[in-house]
């Protein structure tokens, strides 16, 4: 059973406050990203590496700096403990399967340490789709 | 009581192209010698585990440097670097190793290299066959277009973390943490040349159409390629390997782009099975 947004949203919160890998270089980890997952789309807000808050049901005009958009899925087989090969990161992904960076990539630059960590824990927290 | 390494450290001067280098390189072991090249944007600390490897070193003189321009090894000592862009390029790239290897006095080295050294090791296969005793070309392809990117310097980010974790999703998940971070940590070492370097990797290297003309009889071409190298996938490697008369293709299971980094106990598996068939071959090619 697919677990609902929310509930993946107060999960995955607590996952990335908690982590210390995430916690040694945390501040100034600071953006705003929407994780498109096709029949579910959230929008996190991150401020000095912990999680401001998480849009569940986002409106057209709510504002982000980057997307990350691919099919269920591929975010099913992001959330594996061990993911298939080209599924196991961002640049996998985009380069190899249906995965499409959008927006200001310079901003996923600019936290591309901590964000990787974060996008991990989805082997652990799971996807709601 | 301190527990040394048996791997010793050495620097050479050497002019390549009127460029002069003073380079940095790791030593140890005896037999025939097996030079090893980095990959793009890192350091020969890449080949630790190889050359502490008390059953490859009993039988090969493994030497890892560091290419000019990254880890011990300056930029050249005779040009003021810092006023023009660096851009490697695959014959600047081939002639530094061939000099290298010259200066050394090695007797017709194993050459092997990944990623970028990899795909060097094709171009020495094809221009320098009578040099190299084999070249063992690791996470290669023909051509590897798609990462020669000013995302990895860009002065609004940090470049250090940009190269690190940009590069951490080519190594596989199942890789030890520890050799992962570790890895990661040699890619914060290097952002200043990894677009340089890149731009062989991605620009200057294309041997489409040229992988006929490599004659594995006088240096034979053992290509091996990790499942989760999403920049020379496996099926790249295979095509490649494929379109050489006599080239031979291993494919390695649930490891990366930087296998001897990343996972030095799979990848020796792997690579003792390349040395094998190279004993083979060189020992079949020899003079009566």
């Amino acid at each position: 059973m697919v677990m609902s947004v929310r509930d993946w949203a107060v999960r995955f919160s607590e996952a990335s406050d908690r982590d210390q890998t995430i916690g040694a270089m945390a501040k100034y980890f600071t953006c705003t990203y929407l994780w498109d997952m096709g029949t579910a789309k959230v929008i996190v807000e991150m401020i000095d590496g912990k999680v401001y808050r998480i849009n569940v049901d986002p409106a057209p005009m709510d504002a982000y700096d980057f997307a990350l958009r691919a099919s269920p899925q591929t975010w099913r087989e992001f959330a594996r403990p061990i993911p298939a090969p080209m599924f196991h990161g961002i640049w996998s992904a985009s380069f190899r399967r249906d995965l499409k960076i959008e927006g200001n990539t310079l901003a996923l630059m600019q936290n591309l340490r901590n964000f990787t960590v974060q996008f991990e824990l989805l082997r652990k927290v799971g996807v709601p789709v | 009581m301190a527990k040394h390494s048996p791997v010793v450290g050495r620097y050479v001067t050497i002019d390549v192209d009127g460029y002069e280098y003073k380079v940095f390189y790791l030593r140890n072991g005896t037999g025939v010698p097996l030079v090893c090249q980095h990959t793009a944007g890192c350091h020969n600390h890449q080949w630790r585990g190889l050359l502490e490897d008390p059953e490859i070193t009993a039988n090969y003189d493994v030497i890892a440097y560091d290419l000019a321009r990254h880890g011990k090894s300056d930029p050249p000592t005779n040009r003021e670097w810092w006023k023009e862009e660096y851009l490697l390029t695959a014959e600047h790239f081939m002639n530094f190793i061939t000099t290298f290897c010259e200066a050394l006095e090695l007797d017709r080295p194993i050459f092997m290299g990944s990623s970028f050294g990899g795909n060097v090791a094709l171009q020495l296969a094809l221009h320098h066959p009578d040099k190299f005793r084999a070249v063992i070309p690791v996470e290669a392809a023909e051509h590897a277009p798609g990462f020669f990117l000013d995302l990895w310097r860009h002065p609004h980010a940090n470049a250090a973390q940009v190269c690190a974790s940009g590069v951490w999703d080519l190594m596989a998940p199942q890789s030890p943490e520890m050799d992962r971070w570790q890895t990661w940590h040699y890619y914060t070492q290097g952002a200043e040349v990894f677009k340089g370097d890149l731009h062989f990797y991605s620009v200057d290297h294309d041997m489409r159409g040229q992988l006929g003309n490599i004659d594995t009889r006088r240096c034979p071409v053992i290509m091996m390629t990790g499942t989760y190298d999403y920049l020379t996938p496996p099926d790249a490697t295979e095509n490649t390997a494929r379109q050489i008369p006599g080239g031979i293709y291993i494919e390695m299971e649930d490891i990366g782009h930087f296998p001897m980094s990343e996972n030095y106990p799979l990848f020796a598996v792997y690579l003792k099975e390349a040395l094998h068939i190279i004993e083979n071959k060189t020992a079949s090619s020899a003079p009566a």
